[in-house]
């Protein structure tokens, strides 16, 4: 008996934690800006579907590998951050609270529509050949994406964890999270530091948005459920920590493919958005937070 | 003396006058064969001023940035299917819609209200999120083949036309600018702008400021749910997609932002562009969106105050040079 139970609970759990690697990676970038800016980049959603259409439009009209198409699309998508810091978001944050929060919510219904327009509402989904069918983990087999975006989460987590502890922007971004004004009077140019910060979040989007149109179809608006999983992530794993905030994606994962092993499939999304709403209320700091 | 008096009286009635006459004469607009798109734009634009409204009153002079305007209007069109399928009449379901949503805000206060600024926003935004899987589960009223995705038809409203429609879309617009007048000359509305300049110098000089916010968080939540409620006796249709979208909280905001957040004129003026906007639009589907997303971002960077601030820093500004020159 029990050790049915445990063997059928094995499979919740393995898909629950390789799927908490997507939303981790999801949430990496989110976690990047709202840790630096305190913004939550509503648009960040829509930023990672933007990529996923992207690689799609690379792999239908001249057939470029998704994950190859990152090479093209991970340096667009950092102009594309830089972009929106530089010249957009850094205006907003003089102007009141709430301003950076309405331009980024105009931004995202912006790329909700362009999407719309460009590829039409119709589900799309990306394709290659080494990501179709499963691969067995001990008694269970789970879809290769999957893996993959598992693997892909650790990768970009390690890299960025390294960066922000070694590299001198990644210690600048650091430092203009934890003290502004401080930063600024040790030399560092913050204005420059959080157009860099949006930039590598943003291309964690792109990244994120090629794991994501692999592992799952998508449509224009797609992004907006993703961000408050994403948002979740974050708050679960606390603030400005790229360890905790993996660790956050897979508790989300195995809240939701246990919850859809106990309490039906229906049921598994409104059990993830109840614990991100409680941990709000309970733990704003976040579960690991300071 | 007479002559004297007769000349004040008239300026003050005039002030009075306008408003009166203008809603009478929007009132009648049904009655003389007014064409029946412009009743239908004119019936959004009420139930969009009253959303606004409400919205304004949260995010512009209560501190209260509600992402979930969603919940309330969907929780509202859900009571009214609820009741119009249990043979009560509809506007039982209109006022049931305000007492569920104002309920909803009550009992979501609580944990939403320790959330600070941009935790409360997205704290409320899962909110909606939340409830469309709420309804994707809960079928209330009907067999197996209503509810969940497929939504409900609106029973009982068989006999109306839009010319009801209008009337109650038109009544609940100018309950909304009232009562707006009302909450900011009272004691709330001066306790809701201390809490919305520093919520803790406002709790420290006396001002409760929990029972304040969840007062306005109240009174906004009924009145937007009553609102959500016309608005589907008039689709005569709701599903769980398209009550708990985010669609609405574009509508609040645009409209809101537009116009000036935290003035009252800003929502009139706004609703009246977003109005404008979707008529002029309605054609090009995601591409209205898309003006509409740029016109957002565009407003909040170059007018922060939207046009009734900006217009009243310009007057403001002409009158003291005015003042200026006709004092030297």
């Amino acid at each position: 008996m029990t050790v049915e139970v445990l063997s059928g609970l094995y499979r919740p759990i393995i898909m629950g934690v390789l799927l908490g690697g997507l939303y981790a990676l999801i949430a990496l970038g989110l976690s990047i800006v709202f840790g630096v800016m305190k913004l939550i980049n509503v648009a960040h959603g829509d930023l990672m579907i933007f990529g996923a259409y992207f690689a799609y439009a690379l792999m239908t009209t001249w057939g470029i590998d998704p994950i190859l198409s990152l090479t093209m699309g991970i340096p667009l998508w950092f102009g594309l951050g830089f972009a929106i810091q530089k010249y957009v978001m850094s205006r907003a944050f003089g102007i009141s609270m709430e301003a950076p929060l309405i331009i980024a919510f105009g931004i995202s219904l912006i790329l909700q529509s362009l999407t719309q327009i460009i590829w039409s509402p119709y589900s799309r989904g990306l394709e290659a050949s080494y990501a179709l069918g499963g691969i067995s983990l001990g008694i269970t087999s789970v879809p290769k994406t999957y893996l993959l975006s598992f693997i892909a989460a650790l990768v970009v987590m390690l890299v960025l964890r390294e960066f922000l502890r070694r590299s001198y922007l990644g210690k600048a971004i650091v430092a203009a999270s934890q003290d502004k004004r401080g930063a600024e009077l040790v030399g560092i140019n913050t204005g420059r530091v959080y157009a860099f910060a949006f930039a590598i979040a943003m291309a964690t989007a792109a990244i994120a948005g090629v794991f994501f149109g692999l592992t799952f179809p998508f449509t224009p608006t797609s992004g907006v459920g993703f961000l408050i999983i994403a948002f979740g992530v974050i708050i679960i794993g606390g603030l400005g920590s790229m360890l905790g905030t993996f660790i956050g994606g897979i508790v989300l994962g195995l809240t939701q493919t246990l919850s859809g092993y106990f309490l039906g499939a229906a049921a598994q999304m409104l059990f993830v958005y109840l614990i991100v709403f409680v941990v709000l209320a309970v733990r704003p700091q976040g579960m690991f937070g300071r | 003396m007479d002559v004297d008096r007769n000349m004040k009286v008239p300026i003050n009635q005039l002030k009075l006058m306008l408003p009166v006459v203008l809603v009478a004469v929007l009132a009648i607009f049904p009655i003389i064969g007014t064409p029946r798109v412009w009743l239908l734009y004119l019936f959004l634009f009420f139930v969009y001023l009253t959303m606004a409204n409400m919205w304004n009153l949260l995010a512009g002079y209560s501190g209260l940035t509600f992402l979930g305007p969603g919940a309330l209007i969907g929780l509202a069109g859900y009571t009214l299917v609820i009741v119009t399928w249990n043979d009560l009449p509809f506007y039982l379901g209109i006022i049931g819609g305000g007492i569920v949503a104002a309920a909803f805000a009550a009992l979501i206060a609580v944990p939403t209200f320790r959330m600070r600024g941009i935790y409360f926003a997205i704290g409320t935004l899962v909110v909606p999120e939340a409830l469309r899987y709420v309804f994707y589960l809960w079928k209330p009223v009907g067999g197996e083949m209503q509810g969940g995705g497929a939504g409900y038809m609106i029973k009982g409203i068989g006999g109306l036309s839009l010319t009801e429609f209008y009337w109650l879309a038109l009544a609940i617009g100018i309950v909304s600018i009232f009562l707006m007048r009302i909450i900011l000359r009272s004691k709330l509305g001066l306790g809701l702008a201390a809490i919305h300049d520093s919520d803790r110098a406002a709790a420290s000089s006396g001002v409760d400021v929990f029972r304040l916010k969840l007062y306005a968080f109240v009174i906004a939540a009924f009145v937007t749910g009553a609102a959500g409620a016309i608005f589907y006796i008039y689709q005569g249709y709701i599903a769980p997609v398209s009550a708990f979208n985010i669609r609405w909280l574009m509508i609040c905001l645009l409209a809101t932002v537009i116009g000036g957040i935290g003035t009252e004129e800003g929502p009139i003026v706004g609703t009246i562009i977003v109005v404008f906007l979707h008529f002029l639009l309605a054609r090009y589907g995601a591409l209205s969106l898309l003006i509409q997303g740029a016109i957002l971002v565009v407003i909040m960077l170059l007018v922060p105050e939207g046009i009734v601030g900006l217009v009243r820093r310009k007057t403001r500004n002409y009158q003291s040079l005015l003042q200026l020159a006709t004092r030297r």
